[in-house]
């Protein structure tokens, strides 16, 4: 294959990556707003409740927050104190943008080791299921979330490389 | 292992993720003591046993659909057709505005974005001048961030584990008096009215309210869902959610059904920055209370002060640093766990504990040199930064009176808690 096809079946898997975690995301939303009301009707009027709804609300936030911060990877927004962004000189921010980068990604690579680590203790010697999903398919979104959020900040050093040597795309 | 932190702290400065850097130093801290670094895990992972984070990314989707909707200028027009004809009105109704406002959307900026640019040229057409405009809008933007269902609020009780609802309660009397201070302020620096204000008719009103109708209930879903005993603080958030969705989208079709998925990512984009820094920072700050470092810090600082009022008027002088150099939500969740067990040390009210805490971070957002609210208003508004270090400066003083008082009049913010505190 040459580096065409290359660029162009990585720029599909992008966005198909994209298109696929925006879409969990809506839903994931949707479903915590539905489950919460839907618990709060459930009380008022029947008074009663699903028992597992509560355990599945807490999940969900995690699995929205952590995928989110894919989200917040893949569009640079992550919270950071920027002081130096100010002060520093045009010229020296693409270098400092890579050593940031390099530094994120080798972060985000040992915090994805961490995650598997964990899961793979969890499945080993994890807690009582919900919804006869095991304790270590819940935390899954460890593993995986860090370890896009390691791809996107390995990305950003591909693109700092070709800024720094001036090939753009 | 010290040059290590150094270089990550250097690294923190240059503007890498805070998430990073924080994760970075736990795992640091963990493998220097020979424990398994799936233990950082581990600590993310008791998020999941906290109920009370439901109410984060909720309240952050209904504070986005809000501000970008028609709902800042449907507000900003009742308000002023119904305060308009005070003196200084228009200062007035920016003031309250804001406060709500920043209540339900966080001191994201989004209030100096959204109000701001409607309110300037507003202020500016009513004779006031640029200087007090400018630090008007400026000191405004963080305003409200003692109401509920403000964010910080949430996850203050979040970590200091104390509750939401007193916490909510907490802050009504003082974010009252700080309004009531910027109110009598804005009064007193009002413009001469040179020609008879056009009066308002009661038809205006009619309109006005009709205009806003379905957004006026909204405070009292939170407030009325979470006193009445109805429902938790998570749940209140879903019922605001839910209801903000239906009103925006559906009934004033402010926004198109297919805007949403784009405001849905976005808001929990938002929420996912601030979660991994939480979840990051669960494992950073386990470290340092299972060394006892709050415990020993407190020790030394015990050897020079015993006073809680000397130990509350240093925190107040290293909140106004940390609040200025971090963001409101990082610097929560950096400071918030190890200043709990040293307040605890002295006695200090941890309700009260969290007013100090989200007033100082407020006044931090303007506080000069790296005040958030004066970037965000310096690139708004095309003015150069150190007019608005001058412009903001009367506010911040005002600011910082409110700030001595609900530091030593405990009972301000103690007094909601004890009436309906249940």
């Amino acid at each position: 294959m040459n580096t065409m096809n290359v660029n162009q079946l990585v720029r599909h898997i992008l966005t198909f990556e994209k298109r696929l975690i925006d879409g969990l995301l809506c839903l994931l939303l949707v479903a915590m707003i539905v489950l919460a009301c839907l618990q709060i009707g459930l009380r008022t009027f029947f008074s009663g409740g699903l028992l597992w709804a509560d355990a599945l609300l807490r999940y969900l936030v995690l699995w929205c927050g952590m995928l989110g911060a894919v989200v917040a990877t893949r569009e640079k927004k992550h919270i950071a104190i920027d002081v130096v962004g100010y002060l520093a000189p045009e010229r020296i921010k693409p270098w400092t943008g890579l050593v940031i980068d390099l530094f994120s990604s080798f972060v985000g690579a040992v915090l994805t080791w961490a995650a598997v680590i964990f899961v793979r203790n969890e499945a080993l010697f994890g807690g009582s299921p919900l919804l006869n999903v095991p304790t270590w398919g819940w935390n899954l979104i460890f593993p995986v979330a860090f370890a896009l959020i390691t791809i996107h900040f390995l990305l950003a050093i591909a693109a700092d490389i070709r800024s720094l040597t001036g090939t753009g795309q | 292992m010290t040059s290590l932190k150094l270089l990550i702290l250097a690294l923190a400065l240059l503007g890498s993720p805070l998430f990073i850097v924080i994760a970075a130093v736990a795992l640091l801290s963990f493998s220097s003591v020979d424990i398994n670094i799936s233990v950082v895990i581990i600590e993310m992972s008791r998020l999941a046993d906290t109920p009370l984070l439901l109410a984060l990314p909720l309240f952050i989707f209904a504070g986005t659909i809000l501000s970008e909707s028609g709902t800042p200028r449907r507000l900003l027009r009742l308000s002023h057709v119904l305060l308009g004809w005070l003196p200084g009105g228009l200062a007035v109704v920016s003031l309250l505005v804001c406060a709500i406002f920043t209540a339900f959307t966080g001191a994201s900026g989004v209030t100096i974005f959204a109000l701001g640019g409607l309110l300037f040229p507003a202020l500016i057409k009513d004779g006031y001048t640029e200087k007090f405009s400018l630090g008007l809008i400026t000191s405004s933007g963080s305003l409200g961030l003692l109401f509920p269902p403000s964010l910080p609020l949430i996850l203050y009780g979040v970590i200091a584990e104390v509750r939401i609802d007193h916490l909510f309660l907490a802050g009504i009397l003082p974010g009252i008096f700080m309004l009531t201070l910027l109110v009598a302020y804005s009064m007193y620096k009002s413009p001469v009215k040179k020609e008879q204000q056009e009066r308002v008719t009661a038809r205006q009103i009619v309109t006005g309210l009709k205009e806003a109708a379905w957004e006026l209930p909204l405070p009292f879903i939170v407030l009325g869902g979470i006193y009445g005993g109805f429902l938790v603080a998570g749940e209140a958030a879903a019922v605001t959610a839910l209801y903000v969705l239906v009103v925006e989208v559906f009934l004033y079709q402010d926004i198109k059904l297919r805007q949403l998925p784009r405001l849905m990512v976005k808001s929990m984009m938002l929420f996912g920055g601030i979660l991994v820094i939480l979840a990051a920072s669960m494992a950073a700050t386990n470290f340092l209370v299972d060394q006892e470092v709050p415990m020993r810090l407190f020790e030394f600082i015990r050897q020079y002060i015993s006073s809680k009022y000397t130990f509350l008027l240093l925190l107040n002088i290293f909140l106004l640093i940390v609040g200025s150099m971090l963001d409101i939500f990082s610097a929560l969740v950096l400071v918030v766990p190890l200043i709990v067990p040293i307040a605890r040390g002295y006695d200090v009210n941890l309700i009260h504990l969290g007013i100090i805490f989200l007033t100082n971070l407020q006044i931090g957002y303007c506080t000069p040199p790296v005040g958030l609210n004066l970037f965000l208003a310096s690139y708004r508004f095309e003015r150069p930064v150190i007019q608005l270090y001058s412009a903001t400066m009367p506010f911040l003083g005002l600011l910082m009176v409110t700030l001595v008082i609900i530091t030593y009049f405990p009972l301000l913010s103690l007094l909601l808690v004890r009436f309906f505190g249940g």
